[in-house]
Parts: C-alpha cells; sequence; structure tokens
C-alpha cells in the first residue's frame, strides 16, 4: 500500500543521506555542485556522487530528487547539460528547478521535473501553466493553508496532469528555515557583502541583530526586538493534520546544510506523525512529545508559518540556534569487534562518564545516538573517559574510522 | 612580487570576479567556474604574479568573492 503522503528529507552530504534513510524518509532532494543554493555548505557533493547516492537511495526504496535551483549564467549552460546527463544515466527520480534553462532541458532530454519554490508558484494559474513541462509545483512557502487546498481542489476539479501524464502534484514545506525574503529572492547577501544568495552564498544577514539610528540626531532608535528580519523557524507537527487533508502529497523538511542529527531526529518525528495521523492516532500528548524531540536539535524557535495565516511577526530572540541540546565533539572511531558487536573510540578531546548520552555520526550509520551504562576503557571499567583513552562499548553499527563520536549536553545558551 | 591565489574547487561561479577585473579572470564554460588567466595550477590552486598597480583592483576582487577562496599576497 502506497503512502498518501511522501516524505521528503533534505540531504547536504552522506552521512545526512544515511540518516534520512534511517529515519523513515520516502525520498531525499541534494545538490551537487555550484548549481544549488547550498553551493556555499561545506558539505557540498559533487558530480561523481550521483551514482552512489543513486544506488543508495533504490537500495532503500527511497526517492531521490537533485536541485539545480539557483540563478543560471550563460558559464553554467555547460555544467549543466553534463550534471544532466549524469542525472538521466543514474536515474535520479526528478529534477528540482525553477529556471527556464533548466526546464527546457529537462523537457528535451525526458527527465521528469518538479518546479522549485523559487518560482514562487502561489495560484491555480500558475500551476497550471507549468503542468505542461512539470509533474509536481513547490508552492510558495509564504501561502495560507485554505490557499494551498484551494490550488490541491482545483487541480483535482481540472483534472489538471503533469507532463507523465499523472496527476500533477503539489509539494510543501513542513519544517526548517525561513527567509524574511518572497521565496528566497533575497538581495541582503548582495547588498551587504557582494555574496549572492541566488546563487547558493547567502551570508545570512537577515539572521543579526540590527539597530536604527537616525542619521540626522545620531540618536539610537530602541527596537524591542533586535532581530527584526529573522524570521524562527518552521514547524508543523501541531498541525499536520491538516497538511494532510489539504490535499498537498509531498512534504518537504528544508535543512541541507543541517547535520546528520537534525535530519534524523527532525525526519523521525515527521515520520512517526503522519504514520500517526494515517492510523488514526495522531494526538496532543505525541505533539508534545514530537515537539521535544524537535527542540533539541538545532532551531531557532518554532512557529507555524503563514499556513494558519499569521502575520510575519514571530520573530527569533536570540542569535543562532535554541535547540535545548549540542553535542560536544570527543573523539573517532577506531575499531569494531562484529562478533561481539562492540565499538572502540579514541577520546581526542573533552572527557565523558558513565550514563553520558553519546552521538555518533558517519556515512554508513548515519547519526544515532547511544546512552552509554557501563564504560570500558582501556579494558576496564571505570566511570570515566579523557583524552588519550580508548573507550568500548556495545554498539549495533559498524563503526570506521571517519564516524565520529560527541557527548549530547544541555544547551543552557 | 604581489600574487594573486584562486582555490579553484570551491568557486560557486558567481562571476564578480570577472566583472571587477576581466583582464585577470575568465568565466569557463567548460564547468562553469572561474579560472584565473595565465596562472600556474598547483593541484587546483591557481597563482599568478600581478601587477603592482593591479594590487588594489585584486584586493577589492579577493574581498568581493562570496565564497573568499581569492587571496592576494
Ligand atoms: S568571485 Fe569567487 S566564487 Fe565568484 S566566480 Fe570569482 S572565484 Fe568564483
Amino acid at each position: 500500500m502506497g503512502r498518501k503522503v511522501e516524505l521528503l528529507a533534505p540531504a547536504g552530504s552522506f552521512e545526512c543521506l544515511q540518516a534520512a534513510i534511517n529515519a523513515g524518509a520516502d525520498a531525499v532532494y541534494f545538490g551537487v555542485e555550484q548549481l544549488n543554493m547550498r553551493a556555499k555548505s561545506v558539505r557540498s557533493f559533487v558530480l561523481a556522487d550521483l551514482e552512489q547516492i543513486s544506488f543508495l537511495c533504490k537500495t532503500h526504496g527511497l526517492k531521490c530528487y537533485i536541485t539545480l535551483n539557483t540563478v543560471m549564467y550563460n558559464h553554467d549552460i555547460k555544467l549543466l547539460q553534463l550534471i544532466l546527463q549524469a542525472v538521466k544515466k543514474h536515474e535520479i527520480d526528478a529534477v528540482i528547478a525553477s529556471d527556464f534553462a533548466v526546464i527546457n532541458q529537462c523537457k528535451l532530454l525526458n527527465i521528469p521535473l518538479h518546479i522549485s519554490t523559487q518560482a514562487n508558484v502561489s495560484n491555480i494559474e500558475a500551476a497550471a501553466f507549468f503542468a505542461d513541462s512539470a509533474d509536481l509545483i513547490v508552492l510558495a512557502r509564504e501561502l495560507t493553508l485554505s490557499q494551498v487546498s484551494d490550488i490541491c481542489k482545483e487541480i483535482g476539479r481540472r483534472q489538471l496532469k503533469g507532463l507523465s501524464g499523472k496527476p500533477l502534484k503539489i509539494e510543501i514545506f513542513v519544517h526548517g528555515a525561513l527567509c524574511m525574503a518572497v521565496s528566497g529572492k533575497c538581495y541582503l547577501s548582495l547588498h551587504a557583502q557582494n555574496a549572492s544568495a541566488n546563487r547558493g552564498a547567502c551570508t545570512q544577514e537577515c539572521r543579526h541583530p540590527y539597530k536604527v539610528t537616525d542619521l540626522e540626531t545620531g540618536r539610537e532608535l530602541v527596537v524591542d526586538n533586535e532581530y527584526i528580519m529573522s524570521p524562527k523557524d518552521l514547524c508543523t507537527i501541531n498541525i499536520l493534520d491538516q497538511l494532510v487533508n489539504s490535499g498537498a502529497s509531498v512534504f518537504k523538511i528544508e535543512g541541507r546544510s543541517k547535520g546528520p542529527d537534525y535530519v534524523y531526529a527532525v525526519t523521525k518525528c515527521y515520520r512517526e506523525a503522519l504514520d500517526a495521523v494515517e492510523a488514526g492516532t495522531y494526538s496532543l500528548e505525541k505533539v508534545e512529545q514530537w515537539m521535544t524531540e524537535l527542540s533539541a536539535v538545532y532551531n531557532r524557535g518554532f512557529w507555524e508559518g503563514y499556513y494558519l495565516g499569521n502575520q510575519l511577526g514571530a520573530w527569533t530572540s536570540k542569535p543562532g540556534s535554541v535547540a535545548t541540546e549540542k553535542k560536544v565533539y570527543l573523539g573517532r572511531g577506531t575499531k569494531y569487534y562484529p562478533k561481539i558487536n562492540v565499538a572502540e573510540f579514541l577520546i581526542e578531546t573533552g572527557s565523558l562518564k558513565a550514563n553520558d548520552t553519546l552521538m555518533i555520526t558517519g556515512a554508513e550509520i548515519g547519526a544515532v545516538k547511544e546512552l552509554v551504562k557501563t564504560l570500558t576503557v582501556n579494558g576496564v571499567l571505570a566511570e570515566k573517559a579523557t583524552k588519550g583513552d580508548k573507550i568500548t562499548f556495545k554498539f549495533p553499527y559498524k563503526v570506521s574510522g571517519k564516524d565520529r563520536l560527541y557527548k549530547l549536553v544541555a544547551n543552557d545558551g | 612580487m604581489a600574487k594573486l591565489i584562486q582555490y579553484r574547487e570551491k568557486c560557486i561561479g558567481c562571476g564578480i570576479c570577472e566583472e571587477l577585473q576581466p583582464e585577470y579572470w575568465r568565466m569557463s564554460m567548460k564547468d562553469g567556474k572561474a579560472t584565473l588567466l595565465h596562472a600556474a595550477n598547483k593541484k587546483n590552486i591557481l597563482i599568478r604574479p600581478i601587477h603592482q598597480s593591479d594590487f588594489e583592483t585584486s584586493t577589492n576582487v579577493a574581498n568581493a568573492c562570496p565564497v573568499k577562496i581569492i587571496q592576494v599576497r
């Protein structure tokens, strides 16, 4: 039985991809090279990674979509063609784009296309326009829930089909960072630092605190919230049942520049919530539990976005994340004993005690939390381990030298 | 003599370097990244000497690069 709604998770690296798989995503999206909106992010994939990404997704039964959603210049066309050839060869399920060059090329090469939120589709006629070239439209993030469901209803009434001949699908954002600009069309980075956000080099100017100064008198106006341009993060887990009823069929989680712990925690919560909605067991208590889990990973505080018709007024009150937990780096994997399922790690910095909650991240394991009750340090039971120690504990996944070990601690800001 | 250095791999192809200093930079039609012209290439790090008179413009280019992969030394 197919699921009613597809849960789409971000994958900015192999670690995040594995985390999304482990957490139960139905599909992932990712970017390669510089033609994606997270080009500046350190974890960018390269063209040669496409094969492995496609293989992993197929093996685990996930769909995979590639974002090619920056502004495109003449000098990008060749690279674009190279990427699209590879997309075709490795059977990536769809391209997410808004530039007409990409839209056109996909049509020529017969590659399924999703219209990116950058295209700012906000009404049924715009959706109908793109139905000639795409199978799915990612709606503008600024719409209310009733606007979303009106568009979906109208698609049904008109029996609008996408290019493939199947009913046109609608995708919406359910969780993650929001941006003060309409559909990400922002020039702040360009003005302030000559960095083009529309080429994936957003410098996050809106996330800084600002003061307003009267240039004539030099008087500084007191703004009751200094973070006047930085919206809180979108979180819809408390209205997810309503979103499911809107008729949108793909739910997207934002965060290609976030780490595997974020991808895992957020995807897992939304997986459970969507399953609960489908099973009819979605409840307030569960929502509270999920909210606690979501608050533990990177976030700027939450609001339900524009879906309930709220004004963009929910500004964040602090710089950066207000996550209730943070991870502190301890060291890396050194050995794995598969017969007894024991992993060994070298502590390179800091210390840990028995009963600390640890997190292990890596390309093959994603991000896994582990409460270590009994700690073995350099072969003997101990209460504490510090720099230079080798620790071992039972762990169900194979650990390699690239895997990192962290300790999770409360974040007191 | 001053040197201009480009760590080419991380270039996002925004084109601002070519815009500001066309005599030194060219956007590659092959991979969409900027190429520092007449430069030695060591493992995708491009290096070339520059005239003293170009020092200021080069510094402006380095500051303008959104991913900070250009250096003047
Ligand atoms: S300014 Fe920097 S990122 Fe932009 S094209 Fe030149 S080298 Fe590349």
